[in-house]
């Protein structure tokens, strides 16, 4: 019994814990706009908006996260012979091992930034803009999500350079808080067309804030989210594929 | 003396070999620092009038941006838990016999660790930033010489908060939480995320009572110029006392404590 209030008391430090440090990263956005006005024509709501966005979509997928982040040990330790023996997708079983239930501290934060941006900014909530809301958010959780498969890939590889992913994942939630046409070309190319997270916040979020495209995109690229995340999820499955066929090739 | 040079020395050699992830960790580093560098490129594109904020221009803004990508891993700002995992596997008994100081027996190392980092870490990620953006650099040599003590102390008494927060595993045995806290103190109050002049004066007192600040933001207006640089240090010798002694305390309780279960 004691043993289950201690692991309550830690489990509660922990989400606090993860929401105090995002909560940080909102408060700085915040305190540095005591300091500007705007950033790429977008105001303090604006950028919190799209703050809240891509924090809820990054722990949506962080949670589920916890088998693929333990796929390195369990690739190191040998264990993987075990789950291709099983008849259930080997990809299924690795994803479900475990759950990082934790990140709901961080998920809580995105959904206060989200709530707070709405205070301050004035959205047309349309029955369009109601129903895409939530699409462009699983899309963009996808996209987090096929990340860190990729991440978990790389382990048939190499177990030490899987952290360049980070990049991606870690850089990619904190790019898209912030409206894509500041970056220089080649950046917001890689986060559009490469890693689609343009697609899948920034674009929605233009179109759930009525708000001009800086980046002369055609009228429906806003809309094309679930697509873009449905293909991307696809690649990064592909890559799955050729990672289980080489190590079972290789009989280890 | 000599065994805590070895030891240090060891520990770079044992750092030098993680090639993979230092390049990993180099490109992320790299990442980051465009990354964060076009968002204040555009805060400061948006302003008219005075380009200095917070005692910032936008060269200096860079700057900040870069030095601060290039020195985390150096003072490892976010967190070290070598020890903690010893206490955990019950290894430290063994480290706690050894005919060297414990406090020393993980300074060293971590010196070791901060050099090996220094060159691995901090100068291939300071160059990049210097090749892509145009950085303000201090004027003469001298101050180099300023910002690498600096940053040694930083370093030091960086050690001795990561040496009580791992210190917690003597009394825990789940130290997530406090690994957790401590992330939020350092990342946030040692200037890494927002200069700490651009806080608001009641957060910017709370943080300049703390040592955080010694880890990051102090070592980098050493490099600029920003103030006294011989009052930054000061203070930073203070905390690396005041810290090692709260550390050394720490220690003699957990001691105790391990003496007395007679482990």
């Amino acid at each position: 019994m004691r043993g289950q209030m201690q692991y309550k008391r830690s489990f509660a430090l922990l989400v606090s814990g993860i929401f105090a440090i995002n909560v940080l990263e909102l408060a700085t956005i915040f305190i540095l706009f005591r300091h500007f006005e705007t950033l790429g024509g977008w105001r303090v709501g604006e950028i919190a908006f799209l703050y809240g966005l891509s924090s809820i979509s990054f722990s949506i997928a962080k949670i589920f996260s916890g088998g693929l982040d333990g796929f390195q040990v369990q690739i190191s330790r040998g264990e993987f012979d075990r789950v291709l023996t099983r008849p259930v997708s080997p990809f299924v079983q690795v994803l479900c091992a475990d759950v990082k239930l934790h990140q709901v501290g961080r998920l809580l934060q995105g959904i206060m930034a989200f709530g707070i941006a709405l205070t301050l900014t004035d959205v047309h909530w349309s029955t369009g803009r109601l129903l895409y809301l939530p699409v462009a958010i699983v899309s963009a959780a996808a996209v987090f999500l096929a990340l860190f498969s990729f991440e978990a890939t790389m382990c048939f590889w190499t177990t030490e350079a899987t952290e360049s992913v980070n990049a991606f994942t870690y850089g990619g939630t904190t790019l898209a808080q912030y409206p894509l046409q500041i970056f220089d070309g080649w950046l917001r190319r890689l986060f559009l067309w490469i890693v689609p997270l343009g697609f899948t916040i920034f674009l929605p979020a233009l179109y759930l804030l009525d708000k001009p495209d800086p980046l002369g995109m055609p009228g429906f690229s806003r809309f094309v989210a679930p697509v873009v995340a449905i293909l991307f999820c696809a690649v990064a499955g592909f890559f799955w594929g050729v990672g289980v066929r080489r190590y079972r090739s290789t009989g280890s | 003396m000599r065994v805590y040079v070895e030891l240090a020395r060891r520990s770079f050699q044992r750092h030098l070999a993680y090639r993979q992830a230092t390049i990993a960790g180099m490109f992320t580093n790299a990442v980051f620092g465009v990354l964060i560098a076009s968002v204040y490129g555009a805060l400061y594109r948006s302003r008219s009038g005075e380009s200095d904020v917070a005692g910032f221009g936008v060269s200096e803004m860079y700057t900040y941006v870069w030095i601060g990508q290039s020195l985390l891993m150096v003072v490892a700002v976010w967190g070290w838990w070598e020890m903690a995992t010893s206490i955990q596997t019950g290894n430290v008994i063994v480290d706690l016999m050894k005919p060297v100081d414990y406090f020393g027996y993980w300074l060293s190392q971590d010196l070791g660790r901060a050099a090996c980092h220094t060159l691995t870490r901090f100068v291939p990620t300071f160059l990049f930033g210097e090749l892509l953006y145009d950085l303000a650099r201090p004027g003469e040599p001298a101050r180099w010489l300023l910002f690498a003590a600096s940053v040694a102390l930083g370093v030091v008494v960086s050690f001795a908060f990561r040496f009580m927060l791992n210190a917690a595993a003597f009394w825990m045995t789940d130290i997530a939480g406090v690994r957790m806290m401590a992330l939020v103190a350092t990342t946030f109050l040692s200037g890494l995320l927002v200069p700490l002049t651009f806080f608001p004066p009641w957060l910017r007192t709370i943080a300049n009572l703390l040592p955080f600040r010694t880890f990051v933001m102090i070592p980098i207006e050493v490099f600029l110029g920003h103030g006294s640089a011989m009052r930054a240090l000061g203070l930073q010798v203070f905390w690396a006392f005041a810290l090692s002694g709260m550390a050394l305390l720490v220690l003699r309780r957990a001691v105790r404590k391990v003496v007395i279960q007679g482990g």
